[in-house]
């Protein structure tokens, strides 16, 4: 066996208040192989990343890179020694140029435009890939400009890359670009990539080896080979909660109204009229990838795209075509990106948490009430098994999963009737995943409405009861979730029945 | 990126454990403007003591800085509201120098009280037209106020013809008189004030100490941990108003724009903290689009907080006006910098989300005692400018280092 490119033992984390975040990390990750890194949220992933590019200082154990043992002192450190880290925020600037982007940690003073163009030839074909130096950043869709990250951290000359989720928001076109360019990168390059992700069928297809962590400890290192999603997932949950894929589904009630009638919806984003129906207790999935319009049908339904035009039903009865119209009326979205969209950062749980209907928690609904508010805030936690310490955290200190759970309980109240749910699950270790998705059955069994935006469709065959497919703004196709398959919703969402929007 | 990385790894653990978090309300960052202010106070005193002059921290001199820093602290309180929705308004200067020249202006034909309502709604539909330009039309804030800043003075010269404009009318200038520079005895209206405190004080911390018994009974009704800041603040504010309000002398006078001040700050801090519109008001300037996805109409808050700045603006104005007599067209140039500062020192945050009304008027006061100071020391006015910049700088600096060992 060769030596390893990167070498991690013992690694142990505490921070100055005491909290053990990593109790003994191993990781060995050799030159040309992809190596999985795997964990559930709070697991420790975060922080090994940071201790890895060199953000946090480790408290014990040791790193060898190249054979030598090393400490990092700054990110800058990392990357002059050839490790670069692609973060799931990705760090571009909008407003330059790709090729701007890609050598934005370049040195020198003068800017040779031909040289650039040399070096950028030469990366593109390092990565094989092509992608037009001279759009701006800003225009680009965001697979796109996951392909940016990448050369730049290839520009920066990095032996080893460590890439954050880097397919977390990616439709699934998008992921086999990443996966094409992660293999040429190791097979061709010889590099080490570090895959961090939550799907496990891409871990199991992409990588060479596997690294699970569990509570701050690596629980299991193999080849990938010898393993299944089963077994991953056992690793990563432990024995208490096995695969959770699929969802239980409590016995649906029949012959009532429906819950939720769009008819003759129009917006920008969609090519052509929508007209849907909701039964009572059903979930309904919208499968579709980044710009199939899926997003732009629930900005519609809510009345938050003011040029949307059409009718929405709700129990019989019209829904004013306006945010505060739709939420007093009862429907909830969880948006897409919960950062952007979803909570405020600079209120404590409790704060966000009875934001929608704040009025409700308020004495002549005009006064809110602390202990009311409090009171949801800690039952919400509770119920969804939200990890903070308490509910005076900011949601900003969350984890992405714990985040993503509150902004989903600013909805569960009895008086939220429909809720609709973009990309709930993005980012997500599966525990948090299977727990959203349990709860969005429950929620349909009390008789709230569930629409739920997902490329991830295997995740809708488990949680929907039925699914549409959106492809260019248009609803291509319906399925049963019980009678079709991820295969036959993909070629559904892809086909070329219309022209795919890029 | 890296920043951001280390402040996070900072942060979480100052987050989670128990004395720094207890103890954050009494921070440098929390409460600095307070101890900038005692601070200034304390060396302006020693100063004074030092040069043989009259002491500075007395009483008469304090309600002085108070009244001196009205016209400014109202604007102030205004522009918060608009920062915290993530606003900006430039024009509040342009907007009161409108409004005295139009109060002047008209009331000579209409009467004082038909003058004064024109004038007020006027400021209303400037600020209406401020705010629907910025949200409806998605202009950036500060070139919008900019541009009615600057169009505004120009407004001014057109109604005044550039020339000053004086009240003749005898029964006017009386009104005048008794609205601006009317005053109430100090002593017994600080006592009053005082005490008001210190029960509001009490009744907290019974109300507090219920609570806590109920909580430690079910933890259901959790309570949050460490000091209450309502709770020292009332307390602390008691303390002072009586100890000032008994210090005074028998015949020391409390002028009504102070008063004005008191109750405006009271009555926009009232709601700011414990109403639905208030807590919105911070969710609208912390996430817009969050606040707007969750069903509050972002656009209409942030047009009102423009319509609240222009008439705080015009009743400015209208002090402004009163206080003179007279309006110059070039009266109160550059005083949307001084209300900004103000809001800066009091640790408003120019990205929206974050400020209180009680520290903008706190940081006018600071930067008025400044002021007050150069001249009781007699140091020219050339040194003011650079000594109120440098304050201002320092200030913004300790609120961003702060914020980031806090996090979030």
């Amino acid at each position: 066996m060769v030596a390893p490119l990167l070498d991690l033992r013992g690694i142990v984390k505490i921070f100055p208040n005491g909290t053990l975040a990593l109790r003994g990390v191993d990781l060995s990750v050799q030159a040309g192989r992809v190596h999985g890194l795997l964990g559930a949220n709070g697991a420790g992933k975060s922080t090994l990343i940071k201790i890895l590019s060199g953000a946090i200082g480790a408290t014990g154990g040791q790193i060898f890179w190249r054979g030598e043992p090393v400490a990092w002192e700054r990110p800058a450190d990392a990357r002059a020694a050839g490790l670069a880290t692609i973060h799931q925020h990705i760090p571009l600037v909008p407003t330059l140029s790709v090729r701007e982007n890609v050598f934005l940690g370049a040195g020198g003073v003068w800017r040779s435009t031909a040289a650039l163009e040399r070096r950028y030839a030469a990366l593109l074909e390092q990565l094989g890939y092509e992608i037009d130096p001279g759009l701006l950043v800003g225009d680009l869709p965001i697979g796109q400009r996951q392909m940016v990250c990448l050369l730049a951290a290839l520009a920066g000359g990095g032996d080893a890359v460590i890439m954050d989720e880097p397919t977390a928001s990616l439709a699934d076109e998008e992921r086999e670009i990443v996966y094409a360019a992660i293999r040429r990168l190791t097979r061709q390059q010889n590099k080490a990539i570090i895959f961090v992700s939550h799907f496990l069928d891409e871990v199991i297809e992409l990588t060479d080896e596997v690294t699970v962590l569990r509570d701050g400890a690596s629980v299991l290192a193999a080849p990938t080979a010898r393993l299944d999603a089963d077994a991953l997932t056992r690793a990563i949950v432990g024995e208490q909660r096995g695969a959770a894929a699929r969802v239980a589904r409590p016995p649906r009630q029949a012959g009532s109204a429906p819950v939720l009638v769009v008819r003759d919806l129009r917006a920008d984003g969609l090519a052509a009229p929508v007209d849907l129906e909701l039964a009572h207790g059903e979930v309904l999935g919208i499968a579709g990838f980044l710009g199939s319009g899926r997003s732009e049908l629930l900005h519609a339904m809510l009345g938050a795209d003011r040029a949307a035009r059409g009718r929405v039903l709700l129990h019989g009865r019209p829904v004013g075509r306006s945010v505060p119209e739709a939420v007093a009326a009862g429907i909830g979205l969880v948006p897409e990106d919960r950062a952007r969209q979803g909570y405020v950062p600079g209120f404590e749980i409790w704060r966000n948490t009875s934001l929608p209907r704040l009025a409700d928690f308020s004495w002549r609904r005009c006064l809110p009430r602390r202990a009311a508010e409090r009171r949801f805030a800690e039952a919400a936690v509770r119920r969804l098994a939200i990890k903070t310490p308490s509910i005076d955290t900011r949601v900003t200190a969350l984890s992405g999963g714990n985040a993503q759970k509150v902004v989903l309980s600013k909805w569960l109240a009895p008086s939220t009737r429909l809720l609709l749910l973009d990309e709930p699950t993005a980012g997500i270790d599966v525990g948090a995943k299977a727990e959203i998705l349990a709860l969005v059955r429950t929620l349909a069994a009390d008789g709230c409405g569930v629409v739920i935006v997902s490329s991830d469709f295997e995740e809708l065959i488990a949680a929907a009861d039925r699914i549409l497919v959106m492809q260019a703004g248009a609803i291509v196709g319906e399925r049963r979730s019980a009678e079709t398959s991820v295969h036959e919703l993909v070629l559904l969402a892809t086909s070329s029945g219309g022209a795919r929007a890029a | 990126m890296t920043l951001s990385l280390r402040r996070q790894a900072v942060a979480r653990p100052a987050g989670r454990s128990g004395s720094p978090q207890r103890w954050r309300v009494l921070s440098l960052r929390e409460l600095g403007v307070f101890y900038a202010l005692l601070l200034i106070w304390l060396l302006l005193s020693a100063a004074t003591i030092g040069l043989g002059r009259p002491l500075f921290l007395q009483p008469s001199n304090i309600l002085n800085v108070f009244y001196q820093s009205s016209l400014i602290s109202i604007m102030g309180i205004a522009m918060t509201v608009v920062l915290i929705t993530g606003n900006f308004d430039l024009s509040v200067a342009s907007v009161a120098a409108l409004s005295a020249a139009l109060f002047i202006e008209l009331s000579a034909p209409w009467g004082v009280w038909p003058a004064l309502v024109a004038t007020l709604a006027i400021c209303a539909c400037i600020g209406l037209l401020n705010g629907a330009i910025v949200e409806l039309l998605g202009i950036n804030a500060f070139i919008v106020t900019l541009g009615t800043l600057t169009a505004i003075r120009g407004l001014v010269l057109i109604v005044t013809d550039g020339r000053s404009l004086s009240v003749d009318d005898p029964d006017i200038l009386l009104w005048m008189n008794g609205f601006e520079g009317g005053s109430l005895a100090a002593r017994p209206a600080l006592c009053a004030a005082g005490l008001a405190c210190l029960l509001l004080a009490g009744a907290l911390g019974l109300r507090r100490r219920r609570l806590g018994a109920r909580a430690d009974a079910s933890p259901a009704d959790p309570s949050p941990a460490g000091p209450d800041a309502a709770l020292l603040g009332s307390l602390a504010f008691g303390i002072a108003l009586l100890a000032m309000g008994l210090s005074c002398s028998a015949h020391a006078r409390l002028a009504l724009p102070v008063l004005y001040v008191a109750a405006m700050t009271l009555a926009t801090w009232f709601v700011l903290r414990f109403t639905v519109v208030g807590r919105r008001v911070y969710a609208v300037g912390g996430n817009p689009e969050a606040a707007r996805l969750s069903g509050i109409d972002v656009r209409r808050y942030r047009i009102a907080g423009f319509v609240f700045s222009a008439l705080a603006a015009g009743f400015s104005g209208v002090l402004f006006a009163s206080r003179l007599g007279a309006i110059n067209p070039t009266a109160l140039q550059g005083g949307e910098l001084t209300v900004i500062a103000a809001a800066i020192l009091g640790g408003t945050s120019l990205l929206g989300g974050a400020g209180s009304v009680v520290k903008t008027v706190v940081g006018a006061l600071v930067l008025f005692s400044l002021n007050s100071g150069f001249n009781v020391l007699n140091l020219g006015a050339n040194y003011q400018g650079l000594i109120e910049g440098v304050v201002l700088v320092a200030a913004a600096a300790i609120y961003t280092v702060g914020s980031q060992r806090r996090g979030g």
